[in-house]
């Protein structure tokens, strides 16, 4: 039927016209009436009189027209927002608590929703990003890799014919010259069908082009904005001007308009260089277009045989690979998938690879639940102390149902409020959460913004919270038998509400608790890991990667370095230098095949990392020496090659017997004889905080020296920082051209790998130690309502002879009671989910008890102290006052 | 007014308003009129009953309103009985005459 939408929507749009034109016909009988009457011989007066009683209640009719012609859902409703305004701003406490308790709950979620939507959900700004997709290779064991080595990749771009474009690209820090001083800049290396392939066009000048990404001819770089706008202050001209990159003169051709940040979010490089820069590219990030029509199946029916193809062409170069290693990389699997929203290293870093975000969302779920009951409990509190005015309408002829969508109304106009200030916690946590994950805001494009996702993810989070919370109180007040709350007898109830009110606070405290193990367990996890033992000194460590390749005046490589080492040792402050190929915590060496000789003759081969050290490493870093010798400046390119190793090889490869003199080979098979073991030293971490003492050797660095940077490793006596700026004028004294990077103290490194445990302790603490304070409000606002409510009865209690006492453990019993529940429903459910933050803990369980005795002690604490504080009040009422209040 | 007046029965108001509008378009004092005349005054319809049903039957679609001028050229609110009003009508009147047939003979044979 047409005509009652209609109808209503004339009802609700012309209101005022209705009304005038019900008065009108209304008007009108009346008038027929007194017509009649005159027309019957009556007089005028007499008629008007007789008219007017016949229709008595004029208003009354119009008020019954109005209720048949039936009230619009819209019109109500905005009564019903009205009203519920009305009545939020009378109670502005409450108002305030409820719309921070939402918006905590709201906001957090919608944080990690839109951190969340940026890494993995939001479209590359780029042509038709559906079509393009991504290479990764899938090893054997089931492990992937997001990048192909480059000479597969010239495979796939030769002989394709289901991709429109294809390209490389690889991450690389370079150190840039543009005027006066050097610095280091991100560079991402292209191939030439980089930008045509993504479809991209430069705000200023051109784009690298094939013919670019050439090795013999003038290289070019493309400007990032914000580089552009940082280091040369917009200035057009710039374009045509040249640069050095790692000293090669390179033209800058172009800069990149402001919302282009290549194809990965969590890496914002500087400017994009050819790829051609780099002589050997190595394994790079590879991305293709799908042509129009041909489908993701299609392109893999193509793809994967050229992939196995490109693999097997590498077989040739890969003679001295050992077999099992050789027979892994040629049966890796290509995988080709959808990359509309680009590659990021973050979504592998924190949604593929690990359950990083699926933890945080975890603990916000947690945060929300904890926010719709605490809200609950409000809304029950608060109506039933409206229950006269609820009382009232339901006398006056409002129906229950009238009544239910009234507050329920009311409270999801409450949930939208706090959406919208969930919205501003959103903002402000995204940013924190991509500071935490991303680590530097400057070099990742991932910026809170808010979109149709973000807005439709808070509006849906305010409505489920809405009704999640209202239901249930609403229905509640709406249903009571209101007959005594408007004869103000209201201590004759109010016991009806409570058990409800109790099994939401259970289930608060239970909550939670889960919360607050969480964060127990990070903290002291992150406790421990930045207190482990490293095996090393940690204090006073200075490292830098040193890169000579620039400078014209080093002639001897040997003879730099150790002039280098001497000039910076006998720096003031400095107390010891030395040199390695990795840094510790660096990457943890590099894996080395070795071939050693078993008792029964047998060569056996394992791979294992290692490291280059030059003379006085050991003492430097502070890694004891057990046993023999460290190396010294003896060990050179023409002396027998020796090797130390540490207490975890030994233990591996010569069942833990002093191996001083024995002998190993990493020069393919019989060379087992080869290197002598001069030294063993204790075990140290040196990739990872968590690893687990690892096998490991270190060679010479003067036996093996290449022409590459080296990491410098100095022991200052005081502080690092002025020891830091005098190394850095010491080598720059030696040569303006040596290139000195990535300055930092061990204690800053050490600092960097704990960001993602810190964060994981940080955000528990807050959601825990918020949990804590609503609940505790929760019970304190529980329990002093129902003191309030039972003030006459605790008056009848005391004049019959109650101590103070009793009456105070009457109602801390209630307290300790909802408490009790509380903790043996949370303590099973915490230590359940805190399993599957197995992985993420250092040295402790997710059943830790420490951790488990204190949550529950803090919980169950501050939790009495909130219900105590009433209940003290409850046992100093005065048995007369409080009869006489009756 | 004389005779003997009978309270309604529930719903026949609605059946009565239809059968009147059926005649032609008619504002309400005369609807109110003519259910009077024609039942011999003794159905009589209160002002307060007639035109919450009116305005209730106008908002399901079965009448609706025109603004008219009427004999002595004051401005009125006609009412006219649509297509589905008509329907609706027939529906009412066979399941009224259904029912006082069947009372009736209930009553004269019990």
């Amino acid at each position: 039927m047409l005509s009652d939408p209609l109808y209503r929507l004339r009802a609700l749009f012309r209101r005022k016209s209705m009304e005038a034109e019900l008065d009108e016909e209304l008007h009108a009988h009346v008038a027929y009436q007194v017509e009649k009457y005159i027309q019957s011989g009556l007089t005028r007066e007499e008629a008007a009189r007789r008219a007017r009683l016949e229709f008595r209640g004029l208003e009354q009719v119009k008020e019954e027209c109005c209720d048949a012609r039936g009230v619009s859902f819209v019109e109500t409703l905005i009564q019903d927002v009205r009203y519920g305004l009305r009545m939020l701003a009378r109670n502005r406490l409450f108002t305030i608590v409820a719309i921070l308790t939402l918006a905590l709950g709201i906001g957090a979620n919608t944080a990690i929703f839109s951190v969340m939507d940026v890494m993995l959900l939001r479209a590359l700004p780029v042509k038709n990003p559906q079509e393009l997709v991504e290479f990764i290779r899938l090893a054997p064991d089931g492990s992937m890799m997001t990048n192909l080595p480059y000479a597969v990749f010239q495979h796939l771009r030769e002989n394709t014919t289901v991709l429109s474009g294809i390209f490389a690209f690889m991450a690389d820090t370079r150190v840039l010259r543009a005027g006066v001083g050097s610095e280091h800049s991100r560079v991402h290396e292209v191939s030439g069908g980089f930008f045509s392939t993504l479809g991209v066009n430069p705000l200023l000048g051109r784009t690298i082009d094939p013919n670019d990404d050439r090795p013999d001819t003038e290289h070019q770089v493309v400007l990032s904005y914000p580089f552009w706008s940082r280091r040369f202050g917009r200035d057009p001209s710039v374009v045509g001007a040249t640069v050095r990159v790692s000293g090669i003169p390179c033209t800058v051709i172009g800069v990149m308009p402001p919302d282009f940040f290549g194809v990965d979010r969590s890496q914002l490089p500087d400017m994009w260089a050819p790829l051609a820069l780099d002589r050997d590219p190595g394994d790079v990030w590879v991305l293709g277009r799908l042509k129009p029509g041909v489908s993701i199946a299609q392109a893999r029916a193509q793809l994967e045989p050229l992939f196995k193809q490109a693999l097997e062409s590498l077989r040739d170069g890969m003679k001295d690979w050992p077999e099992h290693e050789r027979d892994d990389f040629l049966a890796q699997k290509l995988l080709v998938n959808r990359a509309t929203t680009g590659t990021s290293g973050l979504r592998w870093q924190y949604w593929e690879y690990s359950n990083t975000l699926k933890i945080l969302i975890g603990m916000t779920g947690l945060v929300l639940l904890i926010s719709c009951v605490n809200l609950a409990n409000l809304l029950m509190a608060r109506s039933a102390g409206r229950l006269h005015e609820i009382g009232i309408r339901l006398a006056i002829g409002a129906g229950p149902r009238r009544i239910f969508r009234q507050l329920l109304t009311e409270n999801l106009v409450l949930a939208l409020l706090g959406g919208v200030v969930g919205l501003l916690i959103a903002a402000g946590g995204h940013r924190l959460l991509v500071a935490f994950l991303a680590g530097d805001l400057q070099r990742v494009s991932l910026n809170f913004r808010l979109d149709g996702h973000v807005l439709a993810f808070s509006l849906a989070m305010s409505l489920l919270t809405g009704l999640l919370s209202g239901v249930l109180p609403a229905l509640r007040a709406a249903r009571e038998d209101l007959l005594p709350a408007v004869h103000g007898a209201s201590h004759l109830r109010g016991a009806t509400r409570l058990p409800f009110a109790r099994k939401l606070l259970t289930t608060q405290v239970a909550l939670s608790l889960m919360l607050l193990v969480g964060a127990g367990l990070f903290v002291r996890s992150l406790r421990n890991l930045a207190t482990t033992d490293l095996g090393l000194a940690r204090e006073n460590l200075v490292l830098m990667r040193v890169d000579p390749s620039l400078s014209s005046s080093v002639r001897d490589r040997r003879e730099f370095w150790m002039q280098l080492t001497e000039r910076l040792a006998t720096l003031p402050g400095v107390r010891s230098v030395s040199l390695a190929g990795d840094a510790v915590f660096g990457n943890g060496g590099w894996n080395e095949t070795i071939w050693t000789r078993q008792p029964d003759g047998a060569e056996h081969d394992a791979t294992v990392p290692f490291n280059v050290a030059g003379p006085g490493f050991f003492e430097t870093v502070q890694i004891p020496l057990l046993t023999g010798r460290e190396f010294g400046w003896q060990d050179r390119g023409n002396s027998p090659p020796v090797a130390v190793v540490n207490r975890a090889f030994a233990r591996k490869f010569f069942d833990d017997q002093n191996p001083l003199g024995k002998r190993f080979g990493n020069a393919g098979p019989g060379s087992s004889s080869q290197i002598e073991i001069v030294g063993i030293i204790g075990d140290a971490k040196y990739g990872d905080l968590r690893e687990q003492p690892q096998p490991m050797f270190y060679l010479p660095l003067f036996q093996h020296l290449e022409e590459r940077p080296y990491q410098v490793h100095a022991r200052t006596a005081g502080d690092s920082a002025t020891a830091i700026a005098a190394i850095r004028r010491e080598i720059q004294a030696m040569d303006q051209d040596i290139s000195i990077d990535n300055l930092r103290t061990i204690n800053q490194v050490i600092h960097g790998l704990l960001q993602h445990d810190r964060m994981f302790a940080f955000l528990a603490s807050v959601f825990g130690l918020l949990a804590l304070l609503l609940t505790s409000i929760g019970i304190y606002g529980v329990v002093a309502y129902q003191v309030t409510r039972r003030t006459g009865e605790i008056g009848i209690r005391m004049a019959l002879g109650a101590q103070r006492t009793d009456v105070l453990w009457m109602v801390m019993r209630e307290t300790l009671l909802v408490l009790a529940a509380g903790a043996a429903i949370g303590l099973p459910a915490a230590v359940a989910a805190a399993r599957v933050l197995r992985s993420l803990l250092f040295a402790l369980g997710p059943s830790d008890p420490a951790t488990i005795i204190w949550a529950t002690a803090t919980l169950v604490g501050a939790g009495a102290l909130a219900g105590f504080l009433p209940a003290r009040r409850a046992a100093s009422i005065s048995p007369m006052d409080a009869l006489r209040h009756e | 007014m004389a005779g003997e007046r009978i309270d309604l029965p529930q719903g026949t108001l609605d059946l009565l308003i239809l059968r009147t509008v059926a005649l032609g378009p008619q504002h309400g004092w005369a609807i109110s009129e003519r259910i009077q005349r024609v039942s011999s005054h003794v159905l009589r319809i209160q002002q307060g009953s007639l035109y919450p049903a009116l305005h209730r039957l106008e908002r399901r679609g079965w009448i609706k309103p025109k603004w008219g001028a009427s004999e002595n050229n004051r401005r009125a609110k006609y009412y006219e009985l649509t297509r589905s009003g008509r329907k609706q009508l027939e529906a009412e009147e066979s399941a009224w005459r259904k029912l006082t047939a069947a009372v009736g003979q209930v009553l004269e044979t019990a």
